[in-house]
């Protein structure tokens, strides 16, 4: 069950409020629990036994190093069997790797989401050993950390600390609630909406021969298919997000508006926020203390975007990404006292971000290269026939998904302070959300539900 | 500040009273087994079981019914249909939306099925008579050359071409692709189906009916019925897509000429029953099954044409609105539906008392490499 599912929409997410909302406050957290723990059974039996022995042990490995704080030697051994097994899970499960591992689970059983929670698991265990934490002894709370519905798909994802503190400040009232269906609605929309009509024309551009394929419609695809990624995984962030706020959770926000920068370092600070900071904490920022040098925190730098590459498509494609993300970076900051007009340093970013998206999107290598030769013109035609359609039916549609990929229409809202614009916002937002929530409904209504997912995570 | 908690407030209400009450309505709605504007069966309400939890059918299953049983999905689909072809590419659920017609628009990957061609030629090879075979293109066949390019590569022409060189030579094949390209510009194919209207079938059956050594009957003996002008198709039920034209259904009959003296249709449980073709009865539901019925895997029509000659014609519901007009050439003719076989054609009828045989089957139907799997002994 997605969360862009008529039967999650119109069935556990109201059923499972009214049940939270009638609980005492004594009882909410297990409720809670119980609730996530329904929510893994619904998408299989299997995924709720996986899920389960997955959090005990990271609980118990967990118990363990705190137990072994004073030695920290000795310590050490209880984080690395845990995070090994984080590490051999999400191998078995997004890798061809430990096959036997999976002889008795049927070969579909994908457990979603498992990219994102090894990720919580490992940064629990290691922030135990580094004791800024202490072991969680409540098992309920630490199951919530690792299987809360909200998060557990694609969602976002914070540090141990930060959810503990969430966890006190939590509140949910009717207007707490109001901001959060409005966000998960905004999510819907960048699944439903953006990102499946952008994934359309992604495979319109595809679905000719890559020898054939005109300059303009290669980068037509791309850029579509950037979107796609974008509006796919933020929109999933999102509609977490925005139950997480219907039950009294705030979340951070995953994306900062990161498609359309000015530069390649605010892409990078502004994409997939608690992924990146995730990765910088523990993987870049141990390794950086080893070294001084500039030379060595850049290689350094290149080498955390490869594992994040790595993390988003386990193949030579997604090192390949995440290998010129990190490399552009490092560039841009060699050349960090050019001085570029906004329009120029847009063309220059957004130029430079298809050209690596063309790694993570190809189905191989060779591929990609061609890909990469398309848009650089070099099957010598500009446009054809399919061109003329696709910008027919695609430019108005591309152009609103541009524009809701930047920050302009949030910063026209904020900026127009206490002006006539905000107050007719707040009359137009209700029905606004409501409408959108019922064109979404209407677009999932046939399959019912929308299950593009780009890349399993 | 204060304003914007209002309106998250009023949000909030707004947002619960919407989907408590999509949720109200969707369980205390009346459960159908069949839609009748989809032309389907609806999903039945999953059986529990740990198994079925256990492997995640069970949620598949659920979400499945909650899709089809959701309070007015008629509406919601149709509203998906316009947003839609409103919004982007104008292909909906694999239908292309025209303002004239629905195309299908799903021909990625068809292929006709190489069992259907041996099944075929080892048919010609046991049987007496001689052998016909005729496909008919569908509507995406004929009008497909509106599809957006990169939709429309010609495949059934392409595919008519090679099946006809890999079967048997003995095999006469007819060909119609050409004549109905030719007429495009009449009402020779529904606009809401993939199919063949009465008067595209007309022209199909003079190019045949002259192959199989008659006369055609000119088009102004026959006197033209329309029984209904809100049929809408296979296409449409894909879709629900309201903007293109209901069709009209039409029957056609020869004034003065011989008539229908018996017409018994037989199941595969062996039972028998005399049928009545043309039944304005079923209008209420599938308006094309008007033409046949119920649909069962043998039907026997007798008429007062006195000339011993008989007809074997294997097909799909293509040549529905086709048999019609074979009523004033043939004293007998056998009418096997492959696909409503459950047991072999021996079981039905024995295909050597008839000196003819005509397969007609729509292009699509071919692909269906199960098609045949019953024709042979």
């Amino acid at each position: 069950m997605l969360y862009s599912s008529l039967l999650f929409i119109y069935g556990f997410l109201p059923l499972s409020l009214l049940i939270y909302i009638i609980t005492p406050e004594s009882l909410k957290k297990t409720v809670l629990f119980i609730l996530s723990m329904i929510f893994c059974a619904l998408n299989s039996l299997k995924f709720l036994e996986f899920m389960i022995i997955y959090t005990f042990i990271n609980y118990i490995a967990g118990a363990f190093i705190w137990i072994l704080r004073e030695k920290k030697a000795l310590s050490a051994v209880p984080m690395f069997m845990g995070i090994l097994f984080d590490v051999v899970m999400i191998f078995t499960f997004r890798t061809e790797s430990f096959a036997f591992l999976k002889k008795n689970i049927p070969e579909e059983f994908f457990p979603l989401g498992i990219s994102f929670f090894t990720l919580s698991a490992i940064g629990y265990l290691i922030d135990i050993y580094k004791r800024r934490i202490r072991a969680e002894r409540n098992f309920i709370k630490f199951g919530l950390y690792l299987m809360m519905f909200p998060k557990i798909i694609m969602g976002p994802i914070v540090s141990y600390n930060t959810f503990k503190r969430m966890f006190k400040s939590h509140k949910s009232d009717l207007s707490e609630m109001g901001i959060g269906f409005t966000i998960f609605v905004k999510g819907l929309v960048k699944k439903v909406v953006a990102a499946d009509t952008m994934y359309m024309l992604y495979t319109a551009v595809k679905n000719v021969d890559i020898w054939k394929m005109p300059f303009i419609n290669a980068w037509l695809g791309m850029t579509a298919y950037m979107l796609c990624l974008y509006f796919t995984l933020s929109g999933f962030a999102d509609m977490g997000t925005g139950i997480g706020y219907c039950f009294g959770f705030r979340f951070p926000q995953s994306f900062n508006y990161p498609v359309f920068s000015t530069k390649i370092r605010n892409f990078v600070s502004n994409w997939h926020i608690q992924i990146v900071s995730w990765f910088r904490r523990y993987v870049s920022k141990p390794l950086c203390k080893l070294g001084e040098s500039r030379f060595y925190r850049n290689v350094i730098y290149i080498m955390t975007w490869c594992v994040i590459g790595l993390w988003y498509r386990f193949d030579a494609n997604g090192l390949l990404w995440g290998c010129f993300i990190g490399l552009s970076v490092v560039v841009e900051k060699l050349f960090g006292r050019t001085k570029l007009l906004k329009a120029t340093g847009i063309i220059y970013t957004y130029a430079v971000i298809m050209i690596c998206a063309v790694f993570l999107s190809g189905e191989s290598i060779s591929y990609s290269f061609n890909y990469l030769l398309a848009m650089l013109g070099g099957n010598k035609i500009f446009a054809d026939s399919l061109t003329l359609y696709l910008l027919k039916y695609y430019t108005l549609l591309l152009l609103i998904c541009t524009y809701f990929s930047t920050n302009l229409f949030r910063n026209m809202v904020m900026r127009s302070g206490k002006t006539k614009l905000r107050m007719i916002m707040g009359i137009f937002s209700p029905i606004m959300t409501v409408f959108l929530l019922a064109i979404c409904t209407a677009l999932i209504s046939y399959n019912g539900i929308s299950e593009m997912i780009l890349m399993k995570l | 500040m204060k304003k914007s908690k209002l309106s998250d407030k009023i949000t909030a209400v707004l947002i619960i009273i919407f989907i408590f009450s999509f949720l109200i309505l969707t369980v205390f709605r009346e459960k159908k087994e069949y839609s009748l504007s989809e032309n389907r069966s609806l999903a039945p309400y999953p059986h529990f079981s740990v198994q079925s939890l256990e492997d995640g059918s069970y949620i598949r299953e659920l979400e499945a019914y909650m899709a089809d049983h959701f309070a007015y999905r008629d509406e919601w689909v149709s509203a998906k249909a316009s947003i839609e072809s409103d919004m982007c590419e104008k292909i909906v659920n694999g239908v292309y939306i025209d303002d004239e017609r629905l195309l299908n628009a799903d021909i990625s990957d068809c292929s006709i099925s190489a069992e259907n061609i041996t099944a075929l030629n080892k048919f010609t090879e046991d049987y007496s008579g001689t052998v016909y075979f005729t496909a008919v293109p569908t509507s995406t066949g004929v009008y497909g050359d509106i599809l957006p390019e990169y939709l429309f590569l010609d495949t059934e022409k392409n595919q008519m071409d090679s099946l006809y060189t890999s079967l048997d030579e003995s095999i006469r094949k007819i060909d119609t692709y050409n004549i109905l390209k030719m007429l495009n510009d009449n009402y020779i194919y529904y606009r809401n189906d993939t199919k063949l209207t009465s008067y595209g079938a007309y022209y199909v059956y003079r190019t045949i009916i002259q192959k199989l050594g008659f006369l055609p009957s000119s088009y102004d003996k026959y006197t033209i019925k329309h029984i209904t002008s809100d049929f809408r198709g296979n296409l449409y039920s894909r879709c629900l897509y309201n903007g293109v034209k209901p069709d009209i259904i039409d029957v056609y009959s020869y004034s003065g000429g011989a008539e229908i003296t018996n017409c018994t249709a037989y199941k595969n449980n062996g039972m028998s029953y005399r049928k009545k073709l043309n039944d304005t009865d079923f209008l209420e539901g599938d308006m094309y099954r008007m033409y046949l019925g119920e649909e069962e895997p043998f039907i026997r029509i007798k008429t007062s044409v006195n000339n011993e000659k008989k007809l074997l014609l294997i097909k799909d519901s293509y040549a529905d609105c086709f048999i019609q007009f074979l009523i004033q050439h043939y004293s007998e003719i056998a009418v096997i539906s492959p696909e409503h076989m459950e047991k072999n054609i021996s079981y039905f009828v024995d295909p050597n008392n008839y000196e003819q045989t005509l397969f007609l089957f729509g292009i699509d139907s071919m692909e269906n490499e199960k098609l045949f799997e019953l024709i042979n002994k």
